[in-house]
């Protein structure tokens, strides 16, 4: 019934090692030319941060803290998962588009082009959870019981990932229009998530509840809650089978959409 | 000798779109009565030949023949309208364009391409001097590729293409940025292949390049199948036709032209769609609901704040 999805998936595991080397070129080829070289992958995320401090943080919140965790530790929960989930998400959906030329030569499946943009963010994405979880005990903030589920929220940012950007190659290589459409979504979540502020002070409960459906509020929302502790995974059910049906369902369609379209791709460019 | 690639009554269209929005119908095919005007380009139509093993093969044709068309089909880059092509073994397509990553130096790029062809990785290790001394680009081969010259890159496309070893080698006008000590060590190269029993197809509009290195010729002139047999005939007969269009008139050759455009475009026939159409069978539609029913209603819980 799911032979889409199985396909889509052995397709990654036979090719993993692939994948893997295919991932140390493309960090290898972004920062070559660059004098600072691979140093930038930090650069860039601290002046963000630093900025994103200043306006909320000091400007908006007169450096007020958010229960009693100070803002800029909290903010900081927030965009380092985003700080990889933007990047890849882009990438990874413009991933076949940028690169079918060079591979439809060969004998080699497009549907593992989004991985490999995956698996290359990834090495900063974990180095940068590492520095965060230096700087919470820095701060005093210590690590509880709660934090093994982060492995958890992890698994469901890697899967999320894998199965948005499966669909979105496909879409993006079809429709260019798309990959514009997606940038600008993008910008607009960053807004819409709880990353810069806290969206339980909304006034109508309601409107929280919508933002809920964006996949990230659930993962970003884990994410803080491994950290600080107070609230399991398992606790909101509803929403965690919603966030699982709705990763399955985007794999599911863009698996089939991969796999109808891929032999054309290339009359698409 | 075994039969190492078919072709039967390939054809390649390319729809002459009005706009992007035709396009995006075109792509879910959305049932709509297209315009009466509605043209398809027959980039190539009707081919039908066999190669066997250890033949070299030179294709030959004026510019827009359709030469990278069917260097495309051959390669398996792109799919034939309608038709089938049957090949025997795995081919490398060498393009001028040789799809090299500009920001890699050489070096890297000689792994990552073996790598894309599946090489395991202790054969690349062992056939990276073998590349980098075929290549034969000095210094340079640390450098990022987009420093290369044109010349330089090729040759590094070459060498690569032909060391990954495929069955059916295709090169497409690559040898022809080379200077002639590289093309004669080419030559070598390819002899060296036709020995070992793998199939050449070599692309090219100078009939002089293929008479060298090919046994059999093939004409290809508007999308049609001119002339295919052995070198010496149909590089002659070519030849011939190249004198013949020259002498004319500007007036008549520009009319010439004109016609046989003209007949390359014919009505656009829905049914030829290039999209293999999936009948949507009722079960699959159950599925979909399936899949996304869940979705939908649970999303509902959420925004209610279950």
């Amino acid at each position: 019934m799911f032979k889409v999805v199985r396909q889509i998936i052995n397709e990654q595991i036979s090719h993993w090692d692939l994948i893997l080397r295919m991932a140390k070129f493309d960090v290898k080829g972004k920062y070559e030319i660059h004098y600072l070289g691979s140093l930038w992958e930090y650069i860039n995320p601290s002046i963000q941060i630093a900025i994103y401090w200043f306006v909320f943080g000091l400007g908006l919140r007169q450096g007020a803290p958010i229960g009693d965790i100070p803002f800029f530790l909290w903010m900081l929960m927030g965009l380092i998962p985003w700080f990889f989930i933007s990047p890849t998400l882009l990438q990874g959906s413009n991933s076949v588009h940028s690169k079918v030329a060079l591979v439809s030569k060969m004998n080699f499946p497009t549907s593992v082009l989004p991985t490999v943009k995956i698996v290359s963010n990834s090495y900063k994405f974990f180095t940068m959870m590492a520095i965060l979880l230096i700087v919470l005990i820095a701060y005093g903030i210590y690590p509880s019981i709660y934090i093994i589920q982060l492995v958890y929220y992890v698994i469901c940012l890697f899967a999320f990932l894998f199965a948005f950007t499966i669909m979105s190659s496909t879409l993006s290589t079809l429709v260019r229009d798309y990959q514009m459409f997606l940038q600008s979504t993008m910008r607009m979540l960053l807004y819409l998530s709880p990353i810069l502020w806290d969206t339980s002070r909304l006034p109508i409960p309601a409107l929280e509840n919508i933002l809920k459906l964006n996949p990230f509020f659930y993962i970003i929302q884990g994410i803080r809650d491994s950290l600080i502790g107070g609230k399991w995974f398992f606790e909101d059910p509803i929403y965690l089978v919603y966030f699982w049906m709705l990763t399955f369902a985007i794999l599911f369609f863009g698996s089939k959409a991969h796999l109808r379209f891929r032999k054309n791709f290339m009359d698409y460019l | 000798m075994k039969l190492k690639v078919e072709l039967n009554n390939v054809y390649k269209s390319f729809l002459m779109r009005g706009n992007q929005y035709e396009k995006l119908l075109e792509l879910f095919s959305i049932q709509k009565k297209h315009k009466k005007n509605q043209k398809e380009f027959l980039a190539v139509r009707n081919l039908t030949f066999k190669v066997y093993e250890g033949e070299s093969v030179g294709i030959i044709g004026l510019n827009g023949s359709g030469k990278s068309t069917l260097s495309n089909l051959l390669a398996q880059v792109i799919q034939p309208t309608s038709g089938n092509i049957n090949i025997d073994g795995e081919t490398s397509l060498i393009a001028i364009s040789a799809g090299l990553n500009n920001n890699l130096s050489g070096y890297d790029n000689i792994e990552q391409k073996c790598m894309m062809h599946g090489i395991p990785k202790e054969n690349i290790e062992k056939l990276k001097p073998e590349i980098i001394e075929f290549a034969d680009i000095g210094d340079y081969i640390y450098q990022p590729v987009k420093n290369y010259s044109s010349g330089m890159r090729s040759r590094l496309g070459f060498a690569i293409a032909v060391h990954t070893d495929p069955d059916i080698l295709i090169i497409d006008e690559a040898l022809s940025v080379g200077d002639s000590t590289f093309a004669d060590k080419s030559l070598q190269k390819m002899n060296e292949f036709k020995k070992r029993g793998k199939t050449l197809f070599f692309v090219s509009h100078s009939a002089a390049q293929v008479r060298k290195f090919c046994d059999k010729a093939l004409w290809i002139h508007y999308g049609e199948l001119k002339a295919f047999g052995e070198t010496d005939e149909v590089a002659k007969q070519y030849q011939d036709f190249v004198t013949w269009f020259n002498q004319l008139p500007q007036i008549e050759k520009n009319n010439y032209k004109r016609e046989q455009l003209a007949s390359q475009k014919v009505p656009y026939i829905k049914n030829k769609s290039k999209l293999q159409k999936e009948t949507n069978s009722s079960s699959e539609w159950v599925i979909n609901l399936f899949v996304a029913l869940p979705v939908l209603v649970l999303g509902l819980l959420v925004v209610l704040g279950w």
